[in-house]
């Protein structure tokens, strides 16, 4: 074996190499915050009230104008998607935690993993030639089904395992009182689970709120008019985004940066939210 | 049903069926639209795959670039998730296992909530510039003769950009595989490797190489998210029908350019299908490996906690 003095420069170097790697790893993103949060909240301080309210600009105008219809499309498309992505991963979760040894349950897992794999753009183009052509337009309902597709596997995920988290005494508590398996699914498991449960939901809506790829060809970009037809075309802010960042005019990207620092912002605000939800819970 | 269930039992079971049955439904629906609107292509498949030419006014198309640029770009994010998500897991899970440790997986938690879109403005306004300045530029002088190397770089848009901008992306998902696999490690390894006087290295070392095949599984998982990624890579990729051996010239990856042409595809022929056909081979890869890397994972954490 090398001498001590050799064994304890290698250990020093190693947590060095660690420490460094790690900071390596998380300088891009913090830089990423700090650079929209910077860009991105300089144009809505010039903006002003209006960057909420407004339309966004033509490529050559005075003002920087705003992200209105593409905040109201990305709510709209948000209220279409949730419940069912929610409902849908909450029922799954439910079937795979009561059921874990029958079939379909292991089919379901498998299922969600692939699911999860499943390449957002993809889910984007199934939209497109199912509800888009035969309808004969883009929709926030196509996007609807491509963003609940893309947020189902996380859902899924979150819900059960809050409800994997809750110990069995309290199943055996309810059987032993006589309840059916059902009365105590709803009646103390998901209960008890409930804080998991909401911070499931509130990641899940997240992950609708900063899809992009999903929207792509499903939801045509409503850009100037505040969309009210959950049938009709309606723009998104990761949209809106991804098209005004690849856009030849300046004025575009500061808008873009505005917009991407609103979604971080929401983003990270859900994140905390959910974080402070489940806590508290002592089980 | 391996169990014995209660009549009530099974009434509740057969009324989750229905959710589960829409879930795989659902699923088996996406699959086979993708199989089914690329099959007016699948009997060229392999000379579309083979050929490099994206030229809808004539009907000439080929994904040869598009291909070679998803493995490319996939690898250098994958080789990133595990040059940056090893350190992350040792410091989490082995160096900082106290108060520290959790700031920093809290951390890791948030950065996977950055949305994609945003990441993506970010290495398109900042990451390329400073790559084709600080990187590219001296790698070229330097070390212009391994081809890799071997292109002035024009902007920063290229292959490499977007292999490490969506590697930055995919560490924090990689690294929360490694961390919750690593942790399953019995404490008995750690104690027995302190106890024989191993230093931290050391110890680390051997618990690693313990780990080795869950954390080739979640660079794997990594890999299979890396290649389906869209957004990072049509900002940052440059999207070009060019094959090259040099990292720093721009290119194609399968979903940058389903983002760039499927738009308009519908205006031709033969363009819908021949992208579909460009969906499929990596919704096949994708789901391919993440089942590997799936099996790994999960094979090696049955093993580990025994």
């Amino acid at each position: 074996m090398a001498s001590w003095a050799v064994r304890r420069l290698e250990d020093r170097l190693f947590v060095a190499a660690v420490v460094l790697g790690s900071a390596l790893a998380l300088a891009p993103l913090a830089h990423a915050l700090a650079a929209t949060l910077y860009n991105g909240l300089s144009t809505i301080a010039r903006a002003g009230l209006g960057f909420f309210v407004n339309p966004p600009p033509t490529p050559y105008s005075a003002s920087l104008g705003g992200v209105a219809p593409a905040l109201v499309g990305s709510l709209l498309l948000l209220a279409l998607a949730l419940p069912p992505s929610a409902l849908l991963g909450l029922l799954l979760a439910v079937f795979t935690n009561e059921f874990p040894r029958s079939r379909a349950a292991a089919l379901v897992e498998v299922g969600a993993r692939a699911f999860a794999s499943v390449p957002t753009v993809i889910l984007s183009m199934v939209a497109y030639s199912l509800l888009v052509v035969p309808t004969r337009r883009y929709s926030a309902l196509a996007g609807a089904f491509a963003l609940t597709a893309a947020s189902l596997p996380y859902s899924y995920t979150a819900f059960s395992s809050a409800l994997r988290m809750i110990p069995e005494m309290y199943r055996e508590a309810a059987y032993s009182i006589g309840m059916s398996r059902w009365a105590t699914v709803w009646g103390v498991i998901v209960p008890i689970a409930r804080r998991g449960i909401a911070s499931g939901v509130l990641m899940t809506l997240a992950r609708i709120l900063g899809e992009t790829a999903a929207l792509l060809f499903a939801v045509g970009a409503l850009r100037y008019v505040v969309p009210l037809n959950p049938l009709g075309p309606v723009d998104a802010l990761p949209l809106l985004i991804f098209d005004y960042a690849l856009s030849p005019y300046k004025l575009f990207h500061e808008v873009a940066w505005g917009a991407a620092a609103l979604l971080l912002i929401v983003s990270l605000a859900l994140f905390a939210l959910s974080k402070a939800v489940v806590k508290g819970v002592r089980l | 049903m391996g169990e014995m269930l209660s009549e009530k039992d099974k009434i509740f079971y057969f009324s989750l069926l229905p959710p589960a049955l829409t879930t795989l439904g659902l699923l088996a629906l996406i699959v086979s639209t993708i199989g089914a609107k690329a099959a007016l292509v699948l009997p060229q498949a392999l000379a579309i795959l083979a050929a490099n030419v994206w030229d809808p006014e004539n009907e000439r198309y080929g994904l040869l670039a598009p291909v070679l640029g998803t493995l490319v770009v996939a690898s250098i994010a994958g080789a990133v998730s595990l040059v940056l998500g090893l350190p992350l897991t040792l410091a989490v899970a082995e160096l900082l296992r106290g108060r520290l440790g959790s700031v920093l997986q809290t951390l890791l938690e948030m950065a996977s909530a950055f949305p994609t879109v945003v990441i993506g403005l970010w290495s398109a306004r900042y990451l390329a510039p400073f790559l084709s300045e600080n990187v590219m530029k001296p790698l070229y002088s330097s070390f212009g003769f391994i081809p890799a190397f071997s292109c002035r770089p024009l902007g920063g848009y290229s292959l490499l950009t977007a292999g490490l901008a969506i590697g930055f992306s995919v560490v924090p998902y990689t690294a929360s595989i490694m961390i919750e696999s690593y942790r399953l490690i019995p404490s008995t390894y750690r104690e027995a490797c302190y106890g024989i006087g191993a230093t931290r290295y050391e110890t680390a070392r051997i618990l690693v190489s313990l780990a080795r095949p869950a954390i080739a599984g979640s660079v794997l998982l990594g890999v299979a998210r890396a290649m389906g990624e869209t957004t990072i890579a049509a900002m940052t990729v440059g999207n070009a029908m060019n094959i090259s051996a040099c990292l720093f010239e721009p290119s194609y990856t399968v979903p940058a350019l389903i983002a760039a042409q499927f738009g308009n595809a519908n205006l031709y022929r033969y363009a819908e299908p021949v992208l579909y056909l460009a969906a499929l081979v990596v919704l096949a890869l994708a789901l391919a490996l993440s089942a590997v890397g799936f099996k790994l994972v999960s094979g090696w954490r049955v093993r580990i906690v025994g």
